[in-house]
């Protein structure tokens, strides 16, 4: 047995009942390694990690076997992985601010790991705490609370946390969720010194550009299977699947940059705009006019202002200064807006084909315009008799995307409309947006966080810097 | 920081200021209005309080109206109760002619003791329960909490009182019935109150703690090292302790509800037996004070709670976070 195996684990495989969720896979991974996982969501990605954390919900078992740091368990026995929890696995959470007790200081979440986990007494946990968290360029934020951190501070934070109480082994699922560049660097870095000092990551995730950016091997999962492993720069070179090809060009960073249609009359204009928020100024003297057919892309970090600016231009909001014109003779509904969560844009309790039935009949649409839209936008009639929530966050938004162009919309503000999708939904989301804007001849304001969808797409461009 | 502080608890306290303001301008002349509406002489009431029915004739119930002025406008003796009230004037019991405000800090007293009681008992019924319930579901103690509740929930006060002093005090002998010189009286009218309360304590204190426990705040406390107990302890208990607390601010007023019917059932000298008592007898400045000194208490214990709230969440005390 080698000394620097930190985990191995040898097919382990998830099912529900009889039905297999994840196929027998095997692995190791070694001190200073790190080992990522790439799939679309309903991979069987998080699985695995359940599966070996011992977490998994109800109702799914478990099949194979761990072994962690010398510590060899079945996978069905979650119960004998629960005393390693802290000490040798280290779990970093899909969201990092919600991890954090709001109702406790920071340095405190921090010193009870040490004193209870690693078995310090409290002079020398406050003592470690402090050093712990100066180290994580956290040393004014031990007496904040979780709520007054920016998100890469609790990022920082919660790593601290999920590493104090001795784990080697660290498993990240999806850290980079929703994150911008700035900060997908961050985690990556963070990541990186972790398997430089001796640790080894487990990283889990559909953001291509993060597991490149860390390197090591690669499993790449589709639909519970193993479809393709090996050193992450082979299979990036030269991939061997189809589906591993396919996942490549769905990063925002492989697609083809589209073709800016030729403008037309001018639609809204924005003139000296204005507005703060809870005393920050968002956006100061903005001047901005929109043209039928442009592709204006407003990209930039969470927080800084881009939805503000579409909800002012669409008159959901007030400028503190300024005004925006609308050309003549638009009608009141020509300016629509796309919502970044889609779930929350339809009435939950009815089917999402009265829901469109009522918007056609609300804009003097026929019926059948929309059905040979949603037929463009490959949506079976089928999905039309469930509701919104039985059907996946994709079909959805594209659903929404039909039936906002019942409207006829002259400029449609798009606001992160595929942050939730994982990356070969949001490609083909996107395109079809595009596509149907092109068709319309409509003005699309589309809100990012994603530089390299902001490049692909925008023939304009307004970046809005972190504060 | 502490300047965001200092400024969440001025916020708080001018708050309940202008509350007590307002109770005491509506609660007052709603009383008022009410005593004048009910059926029946009132000098004739009054008279036969003070000496007795079989010693009331029309001339001593003129005398009454006399010396009371009686006989005035409504809006006019509105009007100079209004600035009685004013200058915390609450005048003499037309009964035995002490001062009310005098009369009502003995009831004061009575009810706030018993109320203290209650809310102690009441949460060291209820919350251990709630909790218990709450980690594991569908377990020993979740059924026990679930009877209990929808049981007790579903006693009136005055039922479960009556049924509280036959077992407790006329069967088994634990514990006085009601109000004498020994010591105990207060355990049975709290007790009556506090089961009610602990009924919903445990209902509501389970949901809030199965949810704190689902919470990523405690899943990560777990997967970070620390025991089911200590995450429950020190993450579970402190999310949940929110939610419950919100639920006694506005499930306070069953305690001076019920304070009426309880306070009546054991003879306990509070606010709520004055109250009854006073009604019967038409007199109107200690109908006045009692409404008064519930709304107070309401009031007060509310007070309590928000600054318990704003010590046990840090959020409450941003800036911009203070207005409910």
């Amino acid at each position: 047995m080698n000394a620097d195996l930190i985990l191995e684990a040898s097919g382990i495989s998830v099912h529900a009942g009889s039905q297999r969720l994840l196929r027998e896979l095997s692995f190791t991974l070694r001190a200073g390694e790190v080992l990522t996982i790439l799939g679309e969501s309903g991979a069987g990605k998080s699985l695995l990690a359940d599966a070996l954390m011992g977490n998994l919900p109800a109702g799914l078992v478990a099949g194979g076997e761990v072994c962690i740091q010398g510590q060899r368990s079945a996978a069905r026995d979650a119960r004998a992985r629960r005393p390693l929890w802290g000490r040798k696995i280290g779990l970093l959470p899909q969201e990092p601010s919600l991890a954090l007790n709001p109702v406790r200081r920071v340095g405190s979440q921090l010193e009870e790991v040490l004193q209870l986990v690693r078995g310090l007494p409290a002079h020398a946990a406050a003592e470690q705490s402090a050093a712990q968290l100066q180290a994580a360029g956290l040393s004014a934020s031990g007496a904040q609370y979780p709520w007054q951190l920016s998100g890469g501070m609790a990022q920082r934070a919660v790593a601290s946390m999920a590493l104090a109480g001795g784990a080697s082994l660290l498993i990240a699922d999806e850290p980079t969720k929703g994150l911008d560049a700035h900060w997908r660097d961050h985690v990556t870095g963070m990541l990186r010194t972790v398997a430089e000092t001796g640790g080894a990551v487990l990283l889990i995730t559909h953001d291509l550009r993060v597991a490149e950016a860390l390197g090591g091997r690669l499993l790449v999962l589709r639909a519970g299977e193993l479809i393709e492993a090996g050193e992450m720069a082979d299979i990036l070179r030269a991939p061997s699947h189809a589906y591993t090809r396919e996942l490549i060009a769905a990063d925002p960073a492989h697609w083809p940059v589209r073709q800016a249609p030729v403008s037309g009359p001018l639609i809204v204009q924005g003139r000296g705009l204005s507005k703060a928020f809870n005393g920050k100024s968002l956006f100061q003297a903005l001047d901005l006019d929109l043209h039928a057919g442009e592709r204006f892309v407003v990209q930039g970090p969470s927080g800084t202002g881009k939805s503000t600016l579409g909800n002012v231009l669409l008159g959901l909001l007030r400028p503190d200064a300024g005004s925006v014109i609308r050309a003549p003779g638009l009608a009141t509904t020509a300016l629509q807006k796309l919502y970044q969560d889609p779930v929350a844009s339809f009435p939950p309790r009815q089917t999402l084909g009265s829901s469109l039935r009522d918007a056609c009949q609300l804009h003097g649409e026929a019926w059948s315009a929309l059905q040979g839209r949603l037929e463009r936008l490959k949506i079976d009639a089928s999905l039309l008799t469930r509701r919104p929530s039985q059907v996946s966050g994709g079909e959805l938004q594209r659903i929404a995307l039909a039936r906002v162009l019942c409207a006829r919309p002259a400029l449609l503000f798009a606001d992160e409309p595929t942050s939730r999708l994982d990356p070969l939904t949001q490609r083909q989301a996107l395109e079809l947006l595009g596509d149907a804007m092109d068709e319309s001849g409509a003005a699309l304001m589309l809100v990012t966080h994603d530089e390299d969808i902001a490049r692909v797409f925008g023939q304009r461009q307004q970046v809005f810097a972190a504060h | 920081m502490s300047s965001t502080q200092t400024s969440a608890w001025r916020g708080l306290l001018l708050r309940r200021a202008i509350q007590v303001l307002a109770l005491l301008l509506i609660i007052g002349s709603v009383c008022f209005l009410m005593v004048r509406a009910l059926p029946g002489d009132m000098a004739m009431r009054i008279a036969a309080s003070r000496y007795g029915y079989d010693f009331v004739g029309s001339a001593a119930a003129s005398a009454v109206a006399q010396e009371l002025q009686l006989q005035r406008p409504l809006w006019q003796a509105w009007l100079e109760w209004l600035g009685q009230l004013l200058r915390l004037d609450l005048g003499q019991s037309l009964v035995s002619g002490e001062a009310v405000w005098h009369e009502m800090a003995h009831h004061l007293a009575a009810s706030l003791d018993l109320a203290v009681t209650t809310l102690i008992l009441a949460m060291l019924i209820g919350l251990p329960l709630g909790v218990a319930a709450a980690v594991r579901p569908g377990g020993v103690a979740d059924r026990i909490a679930l009877l209990f509740a929808v049981v007790l929930r579903a006693t009136p006060a005055f039922l479960l009182g009556i049924l509280l002093m036959l077992l407790l005090a006329v069967h088994w002998g634990m514990l006085p019935a009601a109000h004498d010189d020994q010591g105990g009286t207060l355990w049975l009218p709290a007790l009556t109150l506090a089961l009610g309360l602990a009924a919903g304590l445990a209902r509501i204190s389970r949901s809030a703690v199965r949810e704190a426990l689902a919470s990523p705040a405690c899943e990560f406390a777990r997967s970070k090292g620390l025991s089911d107990f200590q995450a429950l302890l020190r993450h579970a208990l402190p999310l949940a302790a929110l939610p419950v607390l919100a639920y006694l601010g506005v499930h306070l007023v069953l305690l001076v509800e019920g304070t009426v019917v309880v306070e009546s059932l054991f003879a306990w000298p509070g606010v709520g037996h004055a109250l009854v008592h006073a009604v019967f007898a038409r007199d109107v400045p200690v109908i006045q004070g009692a409404a008064l000194s519930m709304g107070l208490l309401f009031i007060l214990f509310n007070l309590l709670l928000d600054a318990l709230m704003l010590a046990i969440d840090p959020r409450q005390r941003k800036p911009g976070a203070s207005d409910a």
